[in-house]
């Protein structure tokens, strides 16, 4: 009889834990996507049934995930975009107090209380906010419904931002600076340097902070909760009224199952275009 | 002394000295739920008391979003559920009670019962009593006078015009069990079992961009209406107490053509496999029933109390009809045809109203 390999002993309980905390959830949320859904009563329904799903081709849901996907692809990008100049200079600045300052801002945003954060966005971004027509600067009237949108998308920014850039701070910190002074030796200025060395070899990490950004934006609930005012609804909130408000059980776990299914396919479909590109 | 006697001893000395250190303290562990805002300011002092008084020992959970969803959540969990008592309203009390998880209450182990009018209880096919009523609430449409210019709302039919573009506030669907959409479909000859010219109306409101935020729950209504760029909104009365209590605010429950909408509130006992936890919540329930602390837990509420002995506050006079008044002003809707709505509603308000809002 075989003998398992000695790496496989050690891969087990890791694997054990993982199948029990997400295999056993997720399968049972995939049973109960698949039962009938009685209106009015606690009691579930008999038999299995594809309707949850069907009922999730309609248009507006299709809408509701497209925009889930399209504000978490904007903030993803905002994010890579904020976080790298802040990730480098947290890294690379000659002053000691600018590295220090800016990584204690960093782990500062992220320890901060979430509620805290987001209702501070709410008085200071919302329609009457101080800072309000900055948000109108995105040609949305701070007085319709659809600001929302931009509301929560400085949330999500929240969130993304100090996680996408404490993890370019670990690959800017893995470069080595003398590739720039080599390429400032060759003639290059700093900015060149920069742009034509630094962020190509840096490009595997900010694609990886940008998926990491996405999977936080699709599967964020709190933000669009307290900032979507009622009308920026993103797939979780769904989720959330089939669950906690109308106990429709059968319908929340099968959008939870389709979003399962759609997020992995945009992350690793978008993870196999990155690799094509950076080869 | 034998080995048996030695350990005996050793028992009743251990037992007899670590007696105070070991001891349970005396009275129930009770889990009680009930609403955020200004409904569990009120109740934590009256809870805190009755600790004092009992030695009961009272948990408070807070309802996330509406009442109903407590059913939802403690639907997989029946019957290895931990709450005792759980503050409701009539539809809410009405699904539980299909769900059978209800304990029926008597006025022989909850006296104070007896000063509640019989019409207030919800009861089971057997007639029996099924819940605490503690409140008379409503649902009403209202306005923040400091924010609304011009001439004065007399009909919701003026919720239309270009001057309320963004300033309405209502809930979604499953908050208030969909009254919205009754109130609208009544403004247009319908009612609850005929929804359509509701629905016709909202999407007329959506697609005119007058309504500026969709709430969910008491603390984000309070919160909307307090900012400042919402001006009207639907909703309960304990949420308009609150608002009322800051700002200038005119509540519609006398509108010649539409109707306000009554219902109430109180505590359900739970079922359990624990005689004295469930006769402990029975007590605590009663306690609230009782006429002072019915008056007090109903005065910053602003609802009425449903005790005979309890006194309203002089602030809510203009809420509540008189009983001449009734049958013109007040509506109260089939709850339970409602709750088996709920699900079908809120399926078409994200289908067809939000994407109207946000299109708007």
């Amino acid at each position: 009889m075989r003998r398992l390999p000695f790496a496989a002993w050690l891969l087990l309980p890791g694997g054990l834990a993982l199948l029990l905390l997400m295999g056993g959830p997720v399968a049972v949320l995939l049973a109960e996507s698949l039962r009938p859904f009685v209106p009015g009563s606690m009691r579930p329904g008999e038999g299995l049934t594809l309707q949850n799903y069907r009922d999730l081709l309609a248009p507006a849901y299709l809408f509701y995930a497209w925009e889930t996907f399209r504000i978490g692809l904007i903030v993803s990008a905002l994010s890579v975009l904020g976080a790298a100049p802040l990730a480098f200079a947290a890294v690379r600045s000659p002053r000691p107090a600018v590295r220090k300052g800016l990584l204690a801002l960093l782990v500062g945003l992220l320890v901060m209380s979430l509620i805290a954060r987001l209702y501070a966005i709410e008085m200071a971004w919302g329609s009457l906010g101080p800072l309000a027509p900055i948000g109108a600067l995105t040609g949305i009237a701070p007085r319709s419904p659809r600001y929302a949108e931009v509301q929560v998308a400085i949330g999500l920014l929240h969130f993304t931002l100090p996680v996408v850039a404490l993890m370019l701070v670990g690959a800017f910190r893995a470069l080595s600076p003398r590739l720039e002074e080599a390429a400032a030796s060759l003639g290059a200025t700093r900015a060149d340097a920069v742009l034509s060395v630094v962020l190509p070899l840096a490009a595997p990490a900010m694609v990886s902070g940008f998926l990491v950004a996405l999977a936080m934006c699709i599967s964020n609930f709190i933000a669009p909760l307290l900032l979507g005012r009622g009308v920026v609804v993103f797939t979780t909130s769904l989720m959330y009224t089939r669950f906690a408000d109308i106990g429709n059980y059968p319908s929340g776990a099968a959008i939870g199952i389709s979003m399962l299914l759609l997020s992995f396919a945009v992350v690793y479909g978008l993870a196999a275009l990155a690799r094509r590109a950076l080869r | 002394m034998d080995r048996r006697q030695l350990l005996a001893a050793m028992a009743a000395t251990a037992g007899s000295s670590a007696g105070p250190v070991f001891a349970q303290p005396r009275g129930e562990q009770l889990l009680v739920v009930m609403w955020g805002a200004q409904w569990i300011e009120v109740c934590r002092p009256i809870g805190e008391e009755w600790m004092r008084a009992t030695g009961d020992r009272i948990q408070w959970e807070l309802h996330a979003g509406g009442a109903m969803a407590v059913v939802g959540r403690l639907r997989p969990l029946w019957p290895r559920i931990q709450q005792n008592l759980i503050a409701a309203w009539d539809p809410v009390f009405d699904a539980m009670m299909e769900a059978g998880w209800m304990e029926p209450v008597d006025p022989a182990e909850m006296p104070a019962l007896r000063e509640i009018p019989d019409i207030f209880f919800k009861k089971n096919a057997q007639g029996q009593r099924m819940t605490v009523p503690l409140s008379t609430a409503g649902a009403f449409w209202g306005y923040r006078t400091d924010l609304v210019s011009g001439t004065p709302i007399e009909s919701i039919e003026q919720l239309l015009e270009p001057r309320f573009r963004g300033k309405l506030c209502v809930p979604v669907p499953v908050n208030l069990s969909g009254l919205l959409m009754v109130s609208l479909a009544i403004q247009r000859g319908g009612n609850e079992r005929n929804i359509e010219p509701g629905w016709q109306f909202l999407t007329e409101l959506a697609r005119r961009g007058n309504i500026g935020r969709v709430v969910a729950n008491n603390s984000e209504m309070i919160s909307a209406m307090s900012a400042g760029d919402l001006s009207v909104a639907f909703w309960n009365t304990g949420g308009w107490q609150a608002v009322r209590n800051r700002f200038p605010c005119r509540l519609l429950t006398r509108l010649t053509d539409n109707k306000g909408f009554l219902f109430n509130e109180g505590f359900a006992v739970m079922r359990g496999d624990n005689p004295a936890r469930i006769a402990a919540a029975k007590r605590f329930a009663n306690h609230f029933a009782t006429a002072p602390i019915n008056t007090r837990y109903n005065m910053p509420l602003g609802s009425g109390p449903t005790n005979v002995n309890s006194q309203a506050a002089e602030s809510i006079r203009d809420i509540f009809y008189t009983p001449e008044e009734l049958p013109r002003f007040a509506y109260i809707p089939d709850y339970s045809f409602m709750a088996s709505q709920v699900d079908a509603w809120t399926r078409r308000w994200e289908q067809e109203i939000t994407p109207l809002i946000r299109r708007a």
